[in-house]
């Protein structure tokens, strides 16, 4: 074989693969276009377009440059890749409050503001697409969600039940610093010193606030619900 | 072997001869640099598995948070062992197989020391709380233009050398070392521009990460790795290759099937459907170019239990071809999209396949590599035997144990992760007892490679001992201490003294 054959075999073989796996899909999906909602099956007319509040992009930085995805996914999968949507607090919760079921799959929507949907490499700890939801219906309840992150970032195996999780203390993320007039309203109550406050840092405050966006249960829109038909 | 055959024997041994001492510097630069930047990776890597199932070991160092201490680890691996070693293992095999002199030691001199340079900010950079937050791609956006330039000024010259060879036989390594030459740079730059230059679709952007993964370790790990062993095996068993056919078949199938694979990380995430299953699909076909090229060499040196009893050069290389072997049985057993696939996802498994293929095959034919070639470039012979077999035995012993216990602990920690009906307890508790036989495996693997670190300086000082009797395997009660009398340098097959050599290294 001469090596221009060897060369164009070598192109052939990988620039398919290349412009069909990775290119063509890349510009695709690059320009999703937004989905039309109609009278008759969402009830409204108009575009879907999910909200999202929080310090998303500081906080998704903060998220990537410690590892987080490392050991939680951001990926609710459809019953016919894994069973994440039978868990009861994963895709949403299975009773809201209002005895509705919220739980849904992860879409393509779910990860606005972010430049890298941090899908995750392994479950260490469980997924996170939720976590904000989670925490301010199930963890918190009715506590401040923000202090409860705190407590866990700072102190991960301090409640009992949590006793033998293998998740990392970011104390790195709060500074203690001498009490100067009155106390922090975020201060954690793991302070030894009457004079000092634990605070988190402004990471930790993106990180949290990035957190508390993570609610992917929203209603979509009827052609992105493939949930089965209500009895 | 693109030999030109009216060279005389003594012509070709003068020919070898200079071809090793144009590329002394640069060669053991690379091999030397990638030996200290493995021992970094591997104390990383204990640090990061102790924290796996001890989270408070070191809890309160941010610098060696997890989440920053085992990207540092992987990527310490990868870039600063893996690719130098396959750095200084390429530019000698071209030169050799090209029959060409090195005249660019300066400039890839200088391009290695670049290398290591944008290795340690890279490090730095993960560590001090700067990485991006994408696998195997975590170093901080200033690293990914210094190395893809440095790694242009190290192996353009290969491509030259292969140009303006000698015309006549290409060698199946050459395809496999020209084939991944190519294929880095395209899979880097790839990924680096879609993913650090280029806004699109944040879900697509995890899926070309998954692929750069993939393409990383099939298209520059593997190939490098394989045409080394092709090269290694024959010309240490003095055999010509089981059959070449099935070698070419090796070559084409991994060039057909590996660039579509990787995105089966994605399954069930909001992409076309198509990719994470065609991804699926093509990472269990690996098994076809896996297992063509470990049978095919094994074969080879199967009718020469002795050589390989002996040589460590080939003891590291079938040890690597054998894990080659259960890498392409793992690509099949993990990828199952209706069985085993939503257990594999997200758990110890993909590290373990990682591993597998990075240490498991790669480093073991590096190591094989290393010993063939050092002394031959500074003409000094390998010290000791006893480090050698103990390198021998903790690498393949310790890395059976994190890549076995990896893939069989992460299937059971998968079966946990799909139990939605059991608490999220159950599932990150069984991955516990695995974790702790990872820190273990690795002290090993870390034990035996501070040696071969040590080992490989005092023989680029040349502190090596003069001799010419190869430092061989053999146990001391039968006959001389270093094996058969023979010719230590440059005797290839041909020259009178590498007849009495035959079987040396």
């Amino acid at each position: 074989m001469s090596f221009r054959n060897f060369l164009l075999g070598i192109f052939a073989s990988f620039s398919l693969a290349w412009g069909l796996v990775v290119v063509y899909p890349f510009f695709k999906m690059r320009a999703i276009k937004p989905i039309v909602l109609t009278e008759a099956t969402d009830g409204k007319d108009g575009l879907y377009f999910p909200k999202r509040a929080g310090r998303v992009a500081n906080g998704a930085t903060v998220y990537a440059s410690n590892g987080c995805y490392l050991c939680h996914t951001q990926l609710v999968r459809p019953t016919y890749a894994g069973n994440d949507l039978y868990r009861e607090d994963w895709g949403g919760l299975k009773d809201n409050g209002d005895g509705v079921d919220t739980r849904r799959e992860t879409n393509a929507y779910d990860f606005q503001g972010e430049k890298f949907a941090q899908i995750g490499v392994s479950r260490l700890g469980p997924d996170l697409s939720n976590i904000g939801r989670r925490v301010e219906s199930v963890y918190a309840k009715g506590k401040s969600p923000e202090a409860w992150l705190y407590n866990h970032l700072y102190n991960p195996r301090g409640p009992v039940e949590r006793r033998n999780s293998d998740c990392p203390a970011f104390r790195f993320l709060f500074e203690e610093r001498e009490v100067k007039g009155n106390r922090s309203a975020d201060a954690l109550p793991f302070s030894t010193d009457e004079d000092k406050e634990i605070v988190p840092n402004s990471d930790a405050k993106a990180l949290v606030s990035y957190l508390l966006s993570l609610k992917k249960d929203d209603a979509v829109p009827a052609v992105l619900n493939f949930a089965p038909p209500k009895k | 072997m693109s030999q030109d055959t009216s060279n005389s024997p003594e012509k070709d041994a003068i020919v070898r001869a200079s071809i090793d001492r144009s590329l002394r510097h640069p060669v053991m630069f690379f091999f030397t640099s990638g030996a200290a930047w493995l021992a970094v990776s591997i104390v990383l890597g204990i640090i990061s598995s102790a924290k796996n199932h001890s989270p408070d070991f070191f809890g309160n160092c941010a610098w060696l948070t997890y989440g920053r201490v085992f990207p540092a680890h992987i990527n310490a691996l990868i870039y600063g062992w893996g690719a130098q070693a396959a750095f200084g293992a390429m530019i000698w095999l071209m030169a050799r197989l090209s029959r060409q002199e090195c005249r660019a030691a300066g400039t890839i001199l200088t391009a290695g020391h670049i290398w290591n340079l944008g290795v340690a900010l890279g490090l730095i950079g993960i560590l001090s709380g700067h990485g991006t937050g994408m696998s195997w791609m975590e170093f901080p956006f200033f690293a990914w233009p210094v190395l893809l330039l440095s790694y242009t000024m190290i192996m353009i010259w290969s491509l030259v050398q292969f140009r303006v060879r000698p015309t006549g036989h290409t060698y199946i390594s050459q395809w496999f070392l020209v084939g991944s030459i190519i294929w880095f740079p395209w899979v880097y730059l790839t990924a680096n521009v879609l993913l650090h230059c280029m806004t699109g679709h944040p879900v697509m952007a995890a899926g070309i990460n998954a692929w750069f993964k993939s393409a990383m370790l099939l298209l520059f790990f593997l190939p490098v790795g394989i045409g080394t062993a092709f090269y290694l095996v024959p010309k240490v068993t003095g055999k010509p290759i089981y059959s070449y056919t099935l070698a070419q078949i090796g070559f084409w199938s991994l060039a057909i099937i590996a660039p579509w694979a990787g995105m089966q990380k994605l399954a069930g995430a909001p992409i076309p459907y198509f990719l994470p299953y065609l991804g699926a699909a093509a990472t269990v076909l690996i098994a076809i170019p896996a297992f063509t090229v470990a049978a095919n060499l094994i074969a080879t040196a199967m009718s020469s239990g002795d050589t390989v009893a002996h040589s460590p050069t080939l003891r590291f290389t079938l040890a690597g071809l054998v894990g080659l072997a259960l890498f392409g049985g793992a690509a099949v057993i993990l990828n199952l999209p209706d069985s085993t696939l939503p257990l594999t996802q997200f758990s110890l498994s993909g590290y373990g396949f990682d591993i597998l293929g990075l240490y498991g095959f790669f480093s073991l034919v590096m190591f094989g590599a290393i010993y063939f070639i050092v002394p031959r470039i500074t003409r000094r012979e390998w010290l000791s035997r006893r480090l050698i077999k103990m390198h021998f035995f903790l690498s393949v012993y310790g890395v059976v144990t994190v890549a076995l216990v990896a893939l069989f602990g992460g299937l059971q920690q998968g079966i946990g992760q799909e139990q939605f009906d059991m608490g999220w307890d159950n599932a990150s508790a069984r991955a516990t007892p695995y974790a702790i036989a990872i820190t273990i495996a690795w002290c090993f693997i870390l034990f035996s490679n501070i040696f071969f670190f040590m080992h490989l300086t005092l023989m680029w000082l040349r502190l090596g001992r003069r001799s010419s009797h190869p430092t061989l395997l053999v146990d001391p009660h039968h006959g001389s201490p270093h094996g058969p009398e023979g010719d230590i340098d440059n005797a290839g097959p041909g020259t009178p003294s590498a007849a009495a050599a035959a079987g040396a290294h």
